[in-house]
């Protein structure tokens, strides 16, 4: 899963007919638009709007998979050309002074930059990714936090001449590098979301006794234990019935997996 | 290759950087002001990161050299370890850095001259005493070799201390340096192993078992003490026969009279870094096997830790005399 935020309309446009994204009638504050693997929200402009942003999607999906997060834009540079697509490397907040740095883990098909709030030499000027940035970083690692932005503007070709229709034009011209970014960001979210998963028998065993949080925890452990064992069963319930209280089936099946026999040989145990 | 580096404001222009730069020239180099903005900041995720580790290029201000931790030597009274790299370019399932670190991207402390200062004042502190110094504590000794330019750096030091020894600790087949330098008799090479199924299974990146025994062939060949290290032994059903292959490849390979030392060590890893590796690595089944919790540290059950202590040793001392035989085991 990917959540992508736009600070405008004509920002998200090519993404909402690339990837074929529905509009969402349950979010008011924002416009948002999803499909299986995106979602996407259009802040409005300015490090506020982009936190707040960040903040309600995170928010409105608090406790499902593991997310990306990109924030897509345009921005300014003091010479690189117009329509140019650069990834972030290193974000500064000019009032604050405060700087984050990506963990750039997946492939890239652009050059790296980082974007700031006034032209430096070699720098991006952007008014939302430090907003975006700081927010994101309170729910997912570095690794899967990025800003990508195609260059609007620069010294030669000022902010008075970016319209809408450039806007969407120079998105929609950089269409494959865009997807280049987030099929990785993608697979690297899937990936996190494996490690995170929770063994769809705790569901049946919760069922079964009263887990307390800490025993949760406690069973979560055990049940990952016994896949990484390579069991030829699965966890079930139902082999521990007699069991009358959950102290007493955690106990059941930490005796069961220090009883299995540890083996790095590459043929499965039976 | 890496595509970013890291550099410390301070370092930029230090000429050490400036040589490790060249080395990749396609990297994007992005400064910062301490490094640890980049290598200790919350939010990060090891296991993704070791996937394309950045390298940051740093200054280490102070502690160059700390005190071993009990346990770790090799019968010397006066035990250092020193870091001039956090962080290892192999992969191996039982390190604790995996559980030490937030991040896995690999820092170079460029101030080399630093670090030797560091050394020659330590073993000054034993004029009449033997001190040993190990390199192999945060990083492996020798994989970064060709980037690091460590040894070429550091013998000539202590070639100059001869009350002061070195160990670098390696699994590393990098010793092209080493056999184009003139032995030094206070350094050992000390390569690490497990048995070639556990190594397959947990030691990622690292080279075979057999191509090690040939590296170390080599640097004796060349006149190079030579030390073996079975740290951590790692467990699995049916291990005496693994272990005694193991031993038998090595000293069917390796003169006895090469070899300065022999040390034999159980998996112990602090529980604070252990919940962070099973974390990291749910699925992994080394840490699926039964471990105890004894004073804060993660080990195998007791009467475990001493039959497999019990079987190596025994093994070990059909090769080799007591004389060169170190446990590394923590007092209790």
């Amino acid at each position: 899963m990917i959540n992508i935020i736009t600070a405008l309309q004509c920002e998200a446009r090519p993404l909402i007919e690339y990837y074929k994204l529905r509009g969402n009638a349950r979010h008011s504050a924002f416009r948002c638009y999803h499909n299986d693997e995106i979602q996407l929200i259009v802040s409005g402009i300015g490090k506020l709007a982009a936190a707040t942003a960040t903040t309600y999607l995170a928010a409105s999906t608090l406790g499902a998979t593991s997310c990306a997060w990109l924030n897509l834009g345009i921005a300014g540079h003091a010479n690189k050309a117009t329509g140019v697509p650069l990834l972030a490397h290193k974000l500064i907040d000019n009032a604050s002074e405060q700087q984050w740095f990506p963990g750039i883990v997946m492939p890239i098909s652009c050059d790296i930059d980082k974007p700031e709030q006034t032209y430096h030499k070699e720098t991006m000027v952007d008014m939302e990714a430090s907003g975006f940035y700081a927010a994101a970083a309170r729910f997912q690692s570095c690794e899967l936090i990025h800003s990508l932005k195609i260059i609007s503007d620069n010294q030669q070709q000022t902010l008075e001449q970016i319209t809408e229709k450039t806007t969407t034009a120079m998105i929609n011209d950089n269409m494959a590098t865009i997807d280049s970014i987030i099929n990785p960001l993608l697979e690297l979210s899937s990936q996190l979301n494996t490690i995170e998963q929770v063994p769809a028998e705790m569901y049946d065993f919760m069922a079964q006794w009263h887990f307390t949080t800490y025993q949760q925890n406690e069973l979560r452990l055990l049940l990952r234990r016994w896949y990484a064992l390579s069991l030829t069963n699965k966890p079930s319930h139902h082999d521990f019935a007699t069991h009358t209280t959950s102290k007493a089936v955690l106990n059941a099946i930490k005796h069961f997996l220090d009883k299995q026999p540890i083996s790095f040989n590459t043929k499965v145990i039976q | 290759m890496h595509r970013l580096i890291y550099i410390e404001e301070e370092v930029a222009d230090h000429p050490r950087t400036k040589e490790i730069c060249e080395r990749f020239p396609k990297a994007t180099k992005v400064y910062c002001k301490y490094y640890g903005e980049v290598f200790n900041r919350k939010g990060q995720n090891f296991r993704l990161q070791k996937q394309q580790p950045a390298l940051i290029l740093a200054r280490k201000h102070k502690k160059h050299v700390l005190n071993a931790p009990d346990g770790y030597g090799i019968g010397g009274r006066h035990n250092y370890y020193f870091s001039h790299m956090l962080n290892c370019v192999y992969d191996c399932r039982y390190c604790f850095l995996q559980g030490m670190y937030r991040s896995a991207n690999y820092v170079i402390f460029v101030n080399y001259e630093e670090f030797q200062q560091a050394i020659i004042e330590t073993a000054a502190l034993h004029p009449d005493e033997e001190s040993w110094f190990f390199s192999g504590y945060d990083c492996d000794s020798l994989a970064y070799e060709p980037v690091t330019d460590f040894t070429n750096h550091f013998l000539p030091t202590f070639s100059q201390l001869p009350n002061a020894h070195l160990e670098l600790r390696t699994k590393s087949l990098q010793i092209r340096t080493l056999l184009k330098l003139e032995p030094i008799k206070n350094c050992v090479v000390a390569y690490s192993f497990t048995p070639e199924t556990i190594s397959k299974a947990l030691e990622h990146g690292v080279s075979s078992v057999e191509k090690r025994i040939e590296a170390m062939f080599k640097l004796q060949q060349h006149g190079w003490q030579l030390g073996l290290r079975f740290d951590p032994m790692i467990y699995q059903e049916g291990f005496e026969e693994i272990y005694k292959n193991l031993f038998e490849q090595i000293f069917s390979r390796l003169p006895v009279d090469s070899i300065h030392s022999v040390s034999l060590g159980t998996l112990r890893t602090p529980k604070v870094f252990h919940q962070n590796m099973v974390n990291l690595y749910p699925e992994e089944k080394l840490f699926a096997g039964r471990f105890d919790e004894n004073r804060g540290m993660i080990t195998y059950q007791k009467e475990l830790e001493e039959q497999m202590t019990r079987f190596c040793y025994d093994q070990l001392m059909q090769y080799i005399p007591q004389s060169l035989f170190f446990a590394c085991t923590p007092p209790e």
